[in-house]
């Protein structure tokens, strides 16, 4: 049988970056097909190539056998492929029958008009035949996210796809939206249609797609039939193994309680709650580690504690005060620091150079910072932070956005690092860094963990938050599924772990530091709800 | 390369642009612009009727000289400084700059913090309303002896006070309302003049005055014209006040941390916020340091130009933004824009005085000067916000140290079709 999509070996470089490596595609026609990969993978990079909105440096596309090359989208939808984006390209104010056949209206007055009426029947006609109810005279504005993403592939469907492509296509939805979702898929396959959607989530492509595709690192790691794989198998793939950690950790010997977190919960603007009650406690000279697939609240829990958003409830202490809502600013000067997810959102001013990037979060801190800001010293400062992270070019006036990937890492952490702090907050520290640079950050968190300073470690690199941590938490749809010690747990427990599920007669390392006892009222004695919590959701 | 990435290139280069290349870019873009201007006066030359043409070009003949006309705008604007270097066509030059140098500064700053203040002329209004009303009714409570000592602070005083307040509300609104600056400060300029009006006409007009004005501000008030001839408008202490704003404003960028603060924030929000700046906040007293700015520029145009508020009230504020642009947004260009500015208002009463041309052709040339110098560096702040010129890393990891300065800005713009904001899986 000819497949519907043949992507072959496909080549995608950025400047600095492969996102394709010489991957592979094949998608059977009227099957659903998973692309599931963590952030960064390359998932999107790969569909955009579909699309026609990249065009690969080497690979070709075939459709039912047919070799294409594709200039723009407008080629690939000619050619019978839709995608539907994670942000919806809609027009709020205007209908549903109108946004569904924007661009391709059917004319009148001898294409003096659209018409309105063939508009509306066309879309009633095809949300009958594929089952979706849709008011296509609703403004778009009015209706539901879940809706509007129906409009969405409607349009696509309107535009004559046969191949449907969905980037992220649950990330905006409520859980009852993606089981409709699911059935709506079913209902597209019924007619003939081959669906490809991307996703993080293994539940999902477990559920929902016939195979499952898992890219890591810009390569394809394999194809497999999803009832005949297993979370754990899919966790692995998309984690992946690189070779033991190089550290020689002398055991931890931790003090008194630094950070304590205490049943936080953060939602967005939009209600979706992305922490659910999760709670710990880091001591002075202890590195508490934060895994798990990437997406599953790691980045809001983050953020509550480092003072960029508030929990809706629950609360951060910093030592015996109370931090909750203490402003960005003052978690600064108490002594946290952070390096963000995001170095070139958020670690780094890219038009500034590096003397002035040096100074961000302590430009009102003395001695450097205050009213008036010390630039000579700060020059010198962003001097010792660029040789002894060995950040290149080893210029503090260069521009920061001039800097590569691992570089501009590399002086987020050192500034971080350097700043004298009592609790370090690092998600990704070593994100994009060459070997012998992740070595070196990685002895200095374990320097400054000896010299008596409290650090969370938030990492989806298992082997990094394994060989780093004293006590590994692992964080799956918004909270802890577990805390374990990680030198006594194995892969596979790891991985059932990431996956939500909590093998129940395992010994678990206590929650909190100082042995638990009464602290929270979920204690890690009797504690399965956390794990029962997260189970129940994937059910 | 297709026509997009050809224009995504061409601005990443002019958002990369030096401030030499921009200096050189500005004196380029003059001399095109009379170029262009002097094809257009020939023309209209040919086509218009006179005694006697005063251009021969290869047969054809023309009313207008072109070449003297530039010469007469130039000129003009400096008078003859070689016999009297105190000369009135020197000193309109000099005060159209001065007055210039406060609203630039104040769309500058506003600038800076990534605010787009169009409300400089609302904040205007509103300072010199306040410094005329405040010098009229404080004037009988001082000795005659200290009047000018000061009268003349608490003005200036009051015209920064009002115009920040006036300017704070559109950065309330922003930070705590999510209202667009743009709009609101538009919308602001205009409750500014009619408010000010109404107060004027209904209760502060001067009582053998027809037109909307208050009474005249006591001698002791008026900054006096001097250097210059009297009558000549111009206060060498304006001039040096706006000197010092000027070095003040980028002393107060450059070096504080509350500069640190707002460049940072202008340039890139997340980051602020990271770095622990407080946004709403930044946005409240940007804008009401730059509306405080234009304030200054409004009692400076009571005290020593009007010398009483009236309902005619320059349109300081708007050239205010093109000054701005001119200079890239920064203080210290705000300088030479403003000089620009003083220098063809000064020039172009010259032209009109000393050759036929009319006064409507010589305001084509004055805006094809500004358009043209605008209109890079208008493109350089279209740049900054669509090009990011390099938020892809340039090589992997060890490049070497010098190349990675050096990498041409081409290779590194986004990738076609990729929206900002849409990079791998939309996060």
């Amino acid at each position: 049988m000819t497949n519907a999509v043949e992507l072959r070996e496909i080549t995608k470089r950025f400047p600095g970056v492969i996102a394709n490596d010489d991957v592979s595609l094949a998608v059977e026609p009227g099957t659903v097909h998973a692309l599931l990969g963590e952030n960064g993978a390359g998932k999107s990079t790969l569909m955009n190539v579909l699309y026609g909105l990249y065009e690969p440096d080497s690979g070709t596309i075939e459709l039912d056998g047919q070799s294409r090359t594709f200039d723009s989208p407008r080629d690939a939808i000619d050619a019978g492929i839709g995608m539907i984006h994670q942000h919806f390209m809609l027009v709020p104010p205007m209908s549903v029958a109108e946004n569904v056949v924007l661009g391709h209206e059917p004319k009148k007055w001898g294409g003096l008009a659209t018409d309105r009426e063939r508009a509306s029947n066309a879309v009633d006609e095809l949300a009958e035949r594929y089952g979706f109810a849709a008011d296509p005279d609703a403004a778009v504005e009015d209706i539901s996210v879940g809706e509007q993403q129906r409009v969405e592939i409607l349009k696509a469907l309107y535009r004559g796809a046969e191949v449907l492509i969905l980037d992220e296509p649950t990330g905006v939805l409520t859980p009852q939206e993606v089981e409709d979702l699911f059935s709506v898929f079913e209902d597209l396959t019924a007619e003939g249609k081959t669906l490809v959607f991307i996703t993080h989530k293994l539940g999902e492509a477990m559920e929902a797609a016939d195979e499952i595709t898992v890219l890591r690192d810009g390569v394809n790691v394999g194809t497999v039939a999803a009832d005949a794989t297993s979370r754990e198998e899919l966790a692995e793939m998309m984690v992946g193994r690189e070779g033991g950690l190089d550290v020689d950790a002398v055991p931890a010997d931790p003090g008194a309680p630094v950070l304590s977190v205490d049943g936080v919960s953060v939602s967005d603007e939009h209600g979706g709650e992305h922490v659910t009650d999760t709670g710990f406690s880091v001591r002075e000279g202890e590195i508490f580690g934060i895994g798990g697939v990437d997406g599953n609240g790691q980045a809001e829990l983050v953020e509550a504690i480092t003072g960029l958003r508030t929990p809706d409830s629950g609360t951060v202490g910093l030592g015996d005060e109370e931090i909750t809502r203490v402003s960005r600013g003052g978690h600064i000067e108490r002594g946290m620091a952070y390096i963000p997810e995001d170095r070139q959102e958020r670690g780094l001013v890219m038009e500034f150079d590096l003397t002035e990037n040096g100074m961000l979060g302590s430009q009102h801190i003395p001695p450097l910072g205050g009213g008036r800001i010390d630039w000579n010293g700060a020059r010198d400062h962003a001097a010792d932070v660029i040789e002894a992270y060995d950040v290149r070019p080893p210029a503090p006036a260069a521009r920061a956005g001039s800097l590569s990937g691992g570089n501009q890492q590399k002086f987020v952490v050192g500034r971080e690092f350097e700043r004298d702090p009592d609790v370090v907050v690092a998600t990704h520290p070593t994100r994009g860094v060459d070997v012998g640079s992740q070595e070196f950050i990685h002895n200095r968190l374990l320097e400054l963990r000896d010299s008596g300073v409290a650090v969370v470690l938030v990492s989806a690199n298992l082997t990094e938050v394994r060989g780093l941590a004293d006590r590994l938490a692992v964080m799956h749809d918004g909270g802890f599924v577990d805390v374990v010690d990680p030198d006594n747990v194995t892969e596979e427990e790891l991985g059932l772990l990431m996956a939500g599920e909590r093998p129940e007669e395992r010994e678990r390392a206590d929650v909190t530091a100082d042995g638990g006892g009464g602290t929270r009222d979920e204690s890690p004695g009797d504690g399965t709800d956390a794990g029962q919590r997260s189970t129940e959701g994937e059910r | 390369m297709s026509r997009r990435d050809t224009i995504e290139a061409a601005l990443a280069r002019l958002v990369a642009a030096s401030w030499i290349e921009r200096l050189l870019l500005s004196i380029a873009a003059i001399a095109t612009s009379i170029v262009v201007g002097g094809v257009i006066v020939l023309v209209s030359g040919m086509a218009a009727t006179c005694e006697e043409p005063a251009f021969a070009f290869f047969g054809p003949t023309s009313c207008y000289d072109p070449i003297g006309v530039y010469v007469q705008l130039f000129q003009g604007a400096i008078g003859d400084v070689l016999g009297d270097p105190f000369n009135f066509r020197l000193a309109l030059t000099l005060k159209e700059t001065a007055l210039l140098v406060f609203t630039g500064l104040s769309v500058a700053v506003a600038f800076r913090a990534g605010l787009f203040n169009i409300g400089s002329q609302g904040q205007l209004v509103a300072g010199a309303l306040a410094t005329a009303l405040t010098v009229l009714f404080a004037a009988p409570f001082v000795p005659a002896a200290l009047g000018a000592i000061v009268l003349v602070p608490l003005g200036l005083l009051m015209g920064a006070v009002f115009g920040g307040l006036y300017g704070a509300i559109p950065g309330a609104l922003k930070a705590y309302a999510d209202a667009n600056e743009v709009i609101t400060t538009i919308m602001l300029n205009f409750v500014a003049a009619q408010v000010a009006f109404f107060l004027v006409s209904s209760y502060f007009s001067a009582p053998e005055s027809q037109s909307v004005e208050t009474r005249t501000v006591p001698g002791a008030a008026v900054l006096e014209s001097t250097l210059f001839g009297a009558g000549s408008n111009f206060s060498v202490f304006v001039f040096v006040l706006g000197l010092a704003l000027v070095a003040g404003l980028y002393y107060l960028l450059q070096r504080t941390a509350f500069g640190y603060d707002l460049r940072t924030s202008g340039l890139q929000a997340e980051a602020a916020t990271y770095g622990g700046v407080d946004p709403k906040r930044t946005v409240v007293t940007s804008m009401a340091l730059s509306g405080a700015l234009a304030g200054v520029g409004g009692a400076v145009w009571v005290l020593m130009v009007a010398g009483r508020f009236t309902a005619a009230v320059p349109a300081l504020g708007f050239d205010g933004i093109t000054v701005s642009i001119l200079a890239g947004n920064n203080p210290l260009g705000v300088v030479p824009a403003a000089l620009l500015f003083g220098v063809l208002k000064s020039g172009s009463l010259a032209v009109q005085l000393e050759t036929g041309v009319p006064k409507q052709l010589v305001g084509v040339l004055r805006g094809l000067i500004i358009l043209f110098v605008a209109m890079p560096e208008f493109f350089r702040l279209i740049g900054q916000r669509f090009v990011t010129p390099d938020r892809e890393p340039v090589a992997t990891d060890g490049g070497e140290p010098i190349e990675a300065l050096q990498t041409p800005r081409e290779a590194q713009s986004e990738p076609p079709g990729s929206e900002p904001g849409e990079t791998e899986d939309g996060r």
